[in-house]
């Protein structure tokens, strides 16, 4: 039961609270305050992985969020998630964790054989391996190699957990709460600022919490709860746990993530797994550590192999040692304190190898101690056995040992100072890069800044918290600093250890070597970019957050250049791994984005509508009835009836514009191509709306409901474009004009009412004459439905006699009760959009299909509509010769020879007998409809010289669905050419 | 000849139901859909500002705001939206529109839009916490007052927030069409802390 490289003693675990967990289906044992990894240690478990490319086994390198190798499946069944840092995984009781990338165990993978064909598994080898035969790529060496290198496997189901997104605001922004962090926070609270203190870890104190510093006496990790407590109490700090700064964007806005509920298996009821975050900040302190670099030598995969300051996180923070036979290797004097951590904390350690000729001030602390000397191999397979140790002479000791702790000094996590595109600068000091430009309004502090040691962090942490605070206009009120060491922290970088025979990895994720990273340089990429490219170093999930300094130092080398002159690859967020469910939130399925519902929705439902997205709107395509077998025969009947006696239908969806004012005839005479100054009040009329280019851009109708008020209609899919532009008119082009505009869109439920009928079901229900005499066709009024006030237009887009009625929205329901219950003696039949669709092409009314951008309007045969008495948009451009050529197709209706055909919209005409060449491209048609009324297909289009060619015959062909049909030539008004229905 | 009085429907008829929803216990946040304020759009006739300003002093006592702020009494708001251009409410107001063109017609263009939009009126000690979850933009009271108007993007919704007063009680109006996507967002949002829906 008890873990068998758990210490007796220590650590911020909670020993009174033991979990149990499983990993690859064998049971452990843990405690509250451990991370995955940290139980994994502490139980022994070396092997954790399997690499990308060889397969080879590999353990836990780092003790964060830039772990490499121990990715994982978390959880099971649909909340299964693939590459899950062990490292970042808190600990909860019956967590349920599995190894990836190997079959069919993770001890016996057979896939392990890559490592021996590495040969031809170098840098780029699928850039040479598998180029012949071309054909074969994507049906065979594709699939094959995405099956062998591989991360984990998605849940495949729906993710059952919810996400969130939110918005935050503040004066300070602290990412990162260690030393420098906290005393930021500290500073600019105190301040009176409004401060975020965001950390990726659920507790508080950064590297502290994994040291056995002291600060004002006290261990470090209680020093920092101090301070949090006393961070909790300010109202306006905001401390966000377990949450990670992803990105940073202009204007002072960066993203997060929140992991609100990644340490419970199940979120609480009504609460997200993740939650991501938009901050916007007047200043961020950057206060995000740094960190560790591997040492390029033979095996120094193994698991086993751990950084030296992650060793001294498990050892301190966790209470599990890596190992019990310990080795250190570094190059600097940082890897020092693992040794005395380690010694400290009983364990044995075997040897101190440092690269360095100096002998550190801490080699007096007594280890044996090799200078000037390197680890060139490591020996074992899923675990350490020996190291092999080349000292100045050249000769090399083998040192038994289980656990070997490497140190190549800190890289400063410069990341999010370079997300606005800042470069990094070179620190020969700390070799390593510190931030260079920063973005406007951030600070640096601590050891992101290049300030190694604990004393400096907190100084610089005071120095940017109260800057930033600062800047928001707060004064700040001197902190104390507290009382802590500068402690040794000399470095002398050593990337490769050349004497190496077996491969040295640079970047663990990729299996990146460093004889990969001299074969790029020697096949000719010299650029850090290419060399990113061409061995994917840097690439996956970490982002190469441990390998990519040592692979530009490496790259340096091989082309005898300095760092600085190489220079680091691109920056981008997200700075770890995010989901897409926390990028999605509230937005996915039906919540995907919003949907507009028409007022009838409800009594559409129930009347079993099938419904259909056009834009945002959710309206009734057709209403199927008990024994109709498809779409056709439903709308078919909806035609037939309408035509017949009477049907409705929501329009609602239109838009709606209002307009008031002395210039408000004018203003529209402006904005259409037709007249509607001189249409009386009372009236409405059809209008045509050009674009500035002299094409069509829509149309609707204008009614005159008052000498200074109008009402215009647009279509639903352009009504939102229709307004801003309206608005850009009025706005940009006419200021002077006196017109107040406004859309009612919303305000209004509108329904069409239409057939021979259509005015006895509407004499039922209004207070009005509406006779022929008093309100005839292209009529508009007020008028009183059941006491509300109401509008009423004699408009027809089916071609049949028929009105508009507009009520107030919040009676939309109740009016299409009414108006189906007044219709029920003359049968009214509720139509859906297919059906006035049918009707409108039946009519040769234009619509969406026509108003494609494309056309003109004497293209669409409305040139008589524009008028030659004023200026309009339009008017002008619409002059150009070739917009005048009698060449240009033309509109027409066309109806199928053969009349059983079936009509495709988007064929193209050729003349009879010619071959279907672009040459003998005639024009295409734009709408088809199988017409009730006919009993065949008819079609709209745009055919050359086409109202000159009534009675021809052409060929309709469409490649694409193997249409090629001969078509008669007609006119586009198929049904009741003289209007007489309309006037009825 | 008609005589059957018109059933007028809530925008979040059939989605909004009375009563504690969410987490148990005691409520976070009060939701109030309000059925009963009046709204009109109010945009100044060219040159007329002043007139107007003047002429809503008189009929109402209040000072018209420039910018995004709300002025009211008895009922009676302008929240500014945008130069030149007010929304009125009026809480039991009858026909808002018509009574504002008696009085201010003179002075601008006035349309109905008491059928446009969802109104709601939202409380409660973490009203801002379940707001957060959608509203871009600065809530906090150093940032936003009460009198404070803002015209923003929420969940994709074009929503008015108006901040009636410091209990904090929010006013959000949003498209009556999008009610139902709009109350999906609100709900999910408020359900951690716990709501009490009510109409009124």
């Amino acid at each position: 039961m008890s873990a068998p490289f758990r210490l007796a003693s220590g650590g911020l675990i909670d020993r009174g609270k033991p979990l149990s967990f499983s990993f690859d289906g064998k049971t452990y044992n843990g405690f509250a305050g451990d991370t995955l990894a940290s139980a994994l240690i502490a139980n022994g478990v070396k092997l954790v992985s399997r690499s990308f490319k060889y397969h080879r086994p590999r353990g836990i390198l780092t003790a964060g969020s830039e772990e490499p190798n121990a990715l994982v499946e978390l959880r099971s069944g649909a909340r299964r998630e693939p590459n899950t840092r062990a490292t970042v995984t808190e600990l909860y009781d019956g967590l349920v964790a599995a190894s990836q990338n190997r079959w069919p165990s993770l001890a016996l993978d057979v896939s392990g054989i890559n490592d021996l064909l590495s040969p031809f598994l170098a840098a780029g080898f699928y850039y040479k391996t598998f180029m012949w035969p071309a054909k074969f790529w994507e049906a065979l060496y594709e699939p094959l190699i995405r099956r062998a290198a591989g991360l984990g496997r998605v849940a495949g189901a729906e993710d059952p957990d919810t996400y969130e997104k939110a918005f935050a605001h503040c004066d300070v922004l602290v990412i990162g709460a260690g030393p420098a962090g906290l005393m930021a926070a500290l500073a600019a609270g105190r301040a009176g600022a409004r401060v975020i203190l965001a950390d990726e870890d659920f507790r508080l104190g950064g590297r502290l919490l994994a040291e056995r510093h002291e600060i004002d006496g006290r261990p470090g990790a209680a020093w920092a709860a101090g301070i949090e407590a006393e961070l909790s109490a300010m109202p306006e700090v905001r401390i966000m746990h377990r949450t990670t700064v992803l990105g940073v964007y202009d204007h002072g806005q960066y993203s997060a993530v929140e992991r609100v509920n990644d340490h419970v298996a199940t979120p609480p009821i009504h609460e997200p797994r993740q939650r991501s975050w938009k901050i916007v900040a007047k200043r961020a302190v950057l206060a995000a550590g740094a960190l560790e670099r591997p040492i390029a030598f033979g095996n120094n995969d193994r698991p086993g192999v751990m950084l030296a300051g992650a060793a001294r996180a498990y050892i301190n923070r966790y209470a599990a040692t890596p190992g019990k036979r310990l080795a250190v290797f570094t190059n600097n004097d940082d890897g020092w304190r693992t040794a005395a951590d380690a010694r400290t904390a009983g364990i044995e350690v075997v040897a101190v190898v440092d690269s360095r000729a100096a002998k550190s001030e801490l080699s007096k602390l007594g280890f044996s101690t090799m200078s000037n000397s390197r680890v060139s191999h490591v020996d074992g397979k899923q675990g350490v056995r020996a190291i092999d140790v080349v000292g100045a002479n050249g000769r090399a000791t083998r040192i038994e040992c289980d656990a070997l702790a490497v140190s190549g000094g800190w890289n400063p996590a410069v990341h999010l100072t370079c997300h606005l595109g800042g470069k990094p600068v070179w620190n020969d000091e700390i070799a390593a890069f510190v931030p260079g430009t920063r973005p406007p309004a951030m600070y640096a502090a601590g050891a992101t800044n290049g300030a190694f040691t604990l004393s400096r962090c907190l100084t610089g942490g005071i120095a940017a918290g109260a800057m930033a605070a600062g800047d928001c206009g707060f004064d700040f009120t001197p902190i104390t600093q507290p009382r802590a060491d500068d402690e040794p922290a000399a470095v002398t970088p050593l990337w490769h250890v050349k004497e190496s025979r077996a491969k040295a990895f640079v970047d663990f994720q990729n299996d990146v070597t460093a004889k990969d990273i001299a074969l790029a340089h020697q096949e000719g990429f010299g650029s850090v970019e290419h060399l990113k490219r061409y061995t994917t170093l840097g690439m996956a999930t970490d982002q190469g957050k441990t390998a990519n300094v040592t692979g530009l130092a490496i790259l340096a080398e091989a082309s005898g250049r300095a760092i600085p002159q190489v220079g680091t690859t691109t920056y981008r967020p997200p700075y770890v791994p995010v989901s897409f469910g926390a990028m999605a939130g509230h937005h996915r399925g039906r919540d995907f984005r919003p949907i507009r519902l028409p007022p009838s929705h409800a009594w559409a439902t129930e009347q079993g509508a099938v419904f259909m997205e056009t834009g945002a709107w959710l309206r009734a395509q057709y209403y199927p009835r008990a024994g109709e077998t498809d779409w056709l025969q439903s709308v078919n009947r909806e035609v037939a009836a309408t035509r017949a006696s009477v049907g409705v239908c929501d329009v609602s969806t239109f838009g709606k514009v209002a307009f008031e004012g002395p210039d408000a005839a004018a203003f529209l005479d402006r904005v259409c191509a037709n007249t509607l100054s001189t249409l009386p009040v009372g009236k409405a009329r059809y209008a045509l709306m050009l674009r500035e280019d002299g094409f069509v851009q829509d149309d609707g109708t204008v009614a005159r409901l008052g000498p200074e008020y109008f009402v215009m209609t647009s279509t639903t899919a352009n009504a939102p474009r229709m307004m801003q532009h309206l608005e850009f008119c009025h706005q940009v082009l006419w200021p002077a004009l006196d017109v107040g505009m406004v859309s009612v869109s919303e305000q209004w439920a509108q329904f069409a009412v239409a057939g021979p009928r259509s005015r006895d079901v509407l004499c039922k229900l209004i207070d009005a004459d509406i006779a022929n005499a008093a309100f005839p066709y292209l009529g508009a009024r007020e008028v009183s439905f059941g006491g509300v006030s109401a509008r009423l237009f004699r408009l027809s887009f089916s071609g049949e006699l028929a009105y508009e009625l507009a009520v107030p929205a919040r009676y939309g329901d109740a009016v299409i009760r009414a108006i189906m219950a007044a219709g029920a003696e003359f049968a009214i039949t509720p139509y859906g959009i297919e059906a006035l669709g049918v009707m409108r092409t039946e009519k040769g009314h234009v619509a969406g299909q026509e108003m494609n951008g494309q056309l003109t309007a004497r293209d669409l045969g409305l040139g008589r509509m524009m008028s030659t008495r004023k200026d309009y948009i339009g008017r002008v451009m619409a002059q150009r010769p070739a917009l005048l050529d009698p060449e240009r197709p033309a509109f027409v209706g066309l109806r199928p020879v053969e009349r059983s055909a079936r009509l495709r919209a988007g064929a193209h005409f050729i003349p009879v007998g010619a071959a279907a060449t672009i040459e003998n491209d005639e024009g295409y048609m734009t709408s088809v409809a199988f017409s009730p009324t006919f009993g065949h297909w008819i079609g709209l289009g745009v055919l050359k010289r086409g109202p000159e060619r009534i009675g021809q015959r052409v060929r309709a062909y469409d490649p694409v669905r193997n249409g090629d049909v001969e078509v008669e030539v007609c006119s586009p008004h198929f049904f009741d050419p003289e209007g007489a229905r309309l006037h009825a | 000849m008609p005589d059957a009085v018109l059933q007028a429907r809530s925008p979040l008829h059939g989605l909004a139901r009375s009563g504690h929803h969410g987490r148990a216990g005691p409520a976070g946040l009060t939701i109030v859909e309000r059925t009963d304020i009046a709204f009109a759009s109010v945009i100044a006739r060219r040159g007329q500002r002043d007139a107007l300003a003047s002429a809503v002093r008189a009929s109402f006592g209040l000072a018209l705001p420039d910018g995004p702020r709300r002025v009211g009494k008895d009922g009676v708001a302008f929240a500014g939206i945008g130069p030149g251009q007010w929304i009125a409410s009026g809480e039991n107001a009858g026909d808002l529109a018509a009574s504002l063109r008696e009085r201010i017609g003179a002075f601008a263009a006035v349309a109905d839009q008491s059928d446009s939009r969802l109104v709601l009126h939202l409380s409660g000690a973490r009203v801002r916490d379940a707001l957060v979850k959608g509203v871009p933009i600065d809530l906090h009271p150093r940032a936003f007052k009460t009198g404070d108007v803002a015209s923003t993007l929420v969940a994709h919704v074009g929503v008015q927030i108006d901040m009636l007063d410091d209990a904090p009680v929010f006013q959000l109006t949003a498209p009556r069409s999008m009610a139902g996507s709009f109350w999906s967002w609100l709900t999910a949002s408020a359900a951690e802390f716990g709501y009490d829906v009510a109409t009124k």
